[in-house]
């Protein structure tokens, strides 16, 4: 199984594009409020964390989704399951 | 496992049905039916016409063994998913209004979508509230307090009981559905469409609209909760006993190329889009794609509910003509969930055609004149519309102007329509009827038009509505979520759209305010801003103007076109920053990086 730490790693790598520069990407980093990530923004990044970690993720897990510390949980879950 | 066929064994029948349900138990008659898709393009789940009117039954009887009074609303979160089918035709012949509810939600907008369920369920007075599992936490948590009969997924129902009593279908005469428009999240409207109503649409589409044929094929990708998806790609073709492909609208937000290559694989004839997918496909499909996709089969692409512009459209129709789509197949419509859908149709196999007008004449007096050379001298004042075709027979339509006066062609007024498809109201809001549905049955559709002869053009969206990326945004509720901070009082705030130079639109709020603070007014924008991402999804350009800037109309109610005005004069006089730059360059840069 993946620590939090290396998921949390690979995580902020595929969050980087989307990323106004120079902004350090924390647990804490809420992804609405501090990424100015749209919906449509949001559709590609589930894309590339799809396909990066080769899972499928349901959609009612983002509405509980605010910060990348809750995203690398919920991505963890789902390895676990897929595992 | 194998999707249902697109050749019937049933002769095609198009009219003569008086309710859904009669014409489900035509269907089921035949051989085809719904197909749905999962993200990797994959058949999941096949439920041919048979077989669903067959579940259809069985669950109609376990919803009256909740013995809850015809007429009583069943509220249903309308994920693309086989089970809304089900108990969508399961409460028609269970004398029961379904009630589809929004299943869209976004990162972090677990409280918004809880809050959104809620005054749903309110405001249709629902009884029943069915999801399908993935949902059923929301809605439980969205009908606390709420004292409804039953709150389920399809699961639960396996254990209810069955009623015994002969089913008894809903009739002409009764409500078929209550259709929210695509529209407000905080001031929900519940349009209601009688079995009649909704027929009568069904048949005219069919025979008039696509001009069905015998070797029609669907495929959809368009929310269940919305007009065009519910009635044009879920009701229309079972009334016509067609195939449809399913394909959930996430999965095509996320990967666009498996809308065509799902009509590659089954060779659909048949899909609609707003603007908003052409142009989703034309960003995101990469050179390699296009010679994997055989679209020659496709031979009418709708284009409709939201304003259309030719040019994206060519674009897709350039893109694709490589791998056989002709730009022919692309047909404007224009409707709206207050007339069931469907109000017009322009000509199947003809593609966009444009009207080119004037943009003086039309900007002072109203009046749509052609221009003779939109390429040479009158190309800088042309403006450009594409034509939505001719009513559906049954409609009377008129443009009228601000005095309610019927204006002649080729002038430029409000659109008003009349007819057998038209809405009998908003459910449970009179006074919201009466404002735009007149005692003899003409429909205000808020819309701006002009006529040439038969045919509708669309000079402008209803007033206020703002799109983005083909949602519907409602500007009060951007203004709500300003005057819930600490900082603003009601009627503070205005929100609008302006159109950048690509034509995309840009969501704008104008707020009166006191602060004079640098440093906090700075944090006031982006608290907001973050706030309406999370609610709506969509971002904002805000201005702060000192008080009493706001313009109002006569009647002290804030004019939001007034607004509109006045800030683009600001812009252009560069008194507030050019929201161009602000939003566009921010987006242009972060993808250059």
């Amino acid at each position: 199984m993946q620590n939090i730490e290396d998921l949390q790693e690979q995580l902020c790598r595929i969050l980087t594009p989307f990323v106004p520069d120079g902004l350090d990407l924390q647990a804490e980093t809420d992804l609405v409020a501090d990424l100015d990530l749209d919906s449509m923004k949001v559709m590609d990044i589930v894309v590339d964390v799809e396909d990066h970690f080769d899972i499928s993720i349901p959609l009612n897990i983002l509405p509980d989704v605010r910060t990348i510390g809750d995203f690398v949980l919920q991505l963890q879950t789902l390895l676990k399951e897929e595992a | 496992m194998e999707a249902t066929p697109t050749e019937n064994n049933l002769p095609l029948r198009y009219e003569g049905f008086s309710s859904l349900a009669e014409a489900l138990d035509y269907a089921a008659q035949g051989k085809t039916g719904y197909n749905f898709y999962n993200g990797k393009g994959e058949l999941d789940v096949v439920v041919p016409y048979a077989r669903l009117r067959d579940q259809a039954q069985d669950l109609a009887r376990r919803l009256l063994g909740l013995e809850v009074e015809r007429g009583a609303r069943v509220a249903l979160v309308a994920d693309t998913h086989p089970d809304f089918l089900r108990f969508f035709y399961a409460c028609q012949y269970a004398g029961l209004i379904p009630v589809p509810l929004p299943a869209s939600i976004h990162l972090g907008g677990h409280k918004t979508y809880i809050k959104q369920l809620h005054r749903l369920l309110i405001n249709c007075q629902a009884s029943i509230a069915v999801a399908p599992p993935t949902f059923i936490p929301f809605l439980s948590e969205a009908a606390e307090g709420l004292n409804l009969r039953f709150v389920g997924s399809s699961e639960d129902f396996a254990d209810l009981p069955k009623a015994t009593d002969k089913l008894k279908p809903l009739e002409a005469k009764e409500l078929a559905y209550l259709q929210y428009t695509s529209g407000s999240t905080r001031f929900p409207r519940g349009v209601m469409i009688t079995q009649e109503t909704v027929m009568d649409n069904l048949a005219n589409i069919a025979r008039h609209g696509v001009k069905g044929r015998p070797n029609d094929r669907c495929m959809s990708w368009l929310p269940f909760f919305h007009d065009m998806g519910l009635v044009g790609l879920v009701l229309a073709p079972m009334a016509s006993q067609t195939s449809v492909d399913y394909l959930s609208t996430r999965d095509f937000a996320m990967r666009p190329r498996l809308w065509l290559k799902l009509i590659t694989q089954n060779r659909s004839t048949i899909s609609f889009s707003p603007p908003f997918g052409f142009e989703l496909c034309v960003k995101r499909l990469r050179k390699d794609d296009i010679n994997k996709f055989d679209l020659s089969s496709w031979r009418l692409a709708g284009v409709g509910a939201e304003t259309i512009r030719a040019e994206p459209l060519m674009r897709f129709a350039d893109l694709l003509a490589p791998a056989g789509f002709t730009k022919n197949a692309l047909v404007a419509c224009y409707g709206m969930a207050e007339c069931s859908l469907a109000v017009s149709f322009a000509p199947v196999d003809r593609g966009i055609n444009v009207d080119r007008v004037n943009g003086e004449h039309l900007a002072e007096s109203q009046k749509a004149l052609p221009v003779k050379d939109a390429h040479g001298s009158d190309a800088a004042i042309a403006k450009s519309f594409v034509i939505c075709g001719a009513p559906l027979p049954g409609y009377d339509v008129e443009v009228r102007d601000d005095h309610g006066r019927k204006l002649p062609d080729r002038h430029c007024g409000t659109l008003f329509v009349r007819g057998p498809s038209v809405m009998s109201g908003y459910f449970g809001e009179q006074e919201l009827t009466q404002e735009i549905l007149s005692s003899d049955g003409w429909l205000n559709t808020g819309d701006l038009a002009y006529r040439i002869a038969d045919n509708i053009v669309i000079t402008g969206r209803k007033k206020d509505l703002i799109i983005i990326n083909g949602r519907n945004i409602w500007p009060q509720d951007m203004e709500y979520l300003a005057e819930q901070q600490p900082e603003f009082r009601t009627g503070d705030a205005s929100a609008f759209s302006v159109s950048d130079p690509n034509g995309e639109d840009i969501a704008v709020l104008v707020i009166e305010c006191r602060e004079t603070h640098e440093a906090k007014r700075n944090n006031l924008v982006n608290r907001l801003q973050a706030e309406i991402r999370t609610e709506l999804g969509i971002d904002c350009f805000i201005e702060l103007v000192p008080r009493n800037t706001l313009p109002k109309t006569t009647s002290g109610k804030l004019s939001r076109s007034g607004a509109r005005k006045d800030f683009l004069k600001r812009v252009a006089d560069g008194q507030t920053q050019d929201p161009f730059n602000a939003v566009h360059a921010e987006t242009l840069m972060k993808k250059a990086v």
